[in-house]
């Protein structure tokens, strides 16, 4: 009653069933839950680094017209170790991490922030004052 | 086939899916699984495959079945998820039966059928609810549906093996 192929048809189709599992386990690896640190240049996008993934450190150094910050990244977390702006406040705001988290460096015309991928779960911004 | 008895079999074959989906309906669910059921009413469509000459009168069997068995007792939610399941394991078991021709039985392509089906509904309800992440429920309605298939299949194996005794369907295979 059973021939070759039903079997192969079954076994097949018990595999195609399981397609949309792995699409969307690779899909959610690559960013779920993910928060990331948008680098912007005079509003436009210059870099984005993933954080929520990111070990130990780097440093990222970046040159405009106006002058140059070094960033560094260190585990999750990311700050602007150096700049040469008059004023210094980028620098003296230490470390960011949570999404909605904000660093400017006004005479550079440089902003870092940082998004996450679900951002309207985890972030409940509750207006002060 | 002569114009009559064509009439008087799309008929039969109607009012028997009819009658298995009424007591189907009776049946409490066997599965874990919500929206898993057995699918009697798609026995009468793998027969309709393999006894009626031309594929549109199968496509005229499922239809009349759809619009009937909604009438008797559906909703118009579960019209468009059988419309969609229909349509998709119509097309995939027309498409099993004239690819593999004699290598695949009646059980591969009502596994193939019953598999499509759960395709088809589950596409129309990620569209219902906008999101696709309901098509992550796929394997557990169709382990539970290409057993069925299976099911399914046996049993037109053997209706089929008994109409093809009658003389109206001697070109059986």
């Amino acid at each position: 009653m059973f021939k070759k192929w039903d079997i192969i048809i079954i076994i097949s189709l018990l595999c195609l069933s399981f397609t949309p599992e792995l699409v969307f386990g690779v899909m959610m690896g690559k960013n779920y839950n993910g928060t990331y640190a948008e680098v912007t240049l005079d509003g436009k996008p210059y870099k984005k680094v993933l954080l929520s993934e990111h070990r130990g450190e780097d440093e990222i150094e970046v040159k405009t017209e106006y002058g140059y910050n070094t960033i560094e990244i260190k585990d999750t977390s990311i700050r602007i170790i150096d700049s040469d702006c008059p004023d210094k406040i980028c620098v003296k705001a230490g470390f960011i991490s949570k999404p909605g988290d904000l660093l400017v460096c006004l005479p550079h015309k440089l902003m870092i922030e940082i998004k996450s991928n679900d951002n309207e779960k985890d972030t409940d911004i509750i207006p002060m004052h | 086939m002569r114009k009559t008895f064509r009439i008087v079999f799309i008929g039969l074959l109607v009012s028997q899916a009819l009658a298995l989906y009424s007591v189907e309906s009776m049946i409490p669910v066997p599965f874990i699984a919500p929206g898993a059921k057995l699918g009697l009413a798609n026995l009468i469509t793998v027969v309709a495959l393999y006894t009626l000459d031309s594929k549109r009168d199968v496509f005229l069997v499922i239809i009349l079945r759809l619009f009937l068995s909604t009438m008797i007792g559906g909703s118009l939610s579960t019209f468009m998820y059988s419309v969609a399941g229909a349509i998709f394991s119509y097309c995939a078991m027309i498409f099993v039966k004239e690819f593999f021709k004699d290598k695949v039985s009646i059980i591969g392509v009502s596994a193939a059928g019953a598999f499509f089906h759960n395709v088809g509904q589950l596409i129309v309800a990620s569209a219902i609810v906008e999101n696709i992440a309901i098509m992550l429920y796929l394997p557990i309605l169709s382990i539970a549906g290409i057993g069925t298939g299976i099911f399914i299949g046996v049993t037109a194996n053997f209706i089929v093996k008994h109409l093809s005794k009658l003389h109206y369907f001697r070109n059986l295979t």
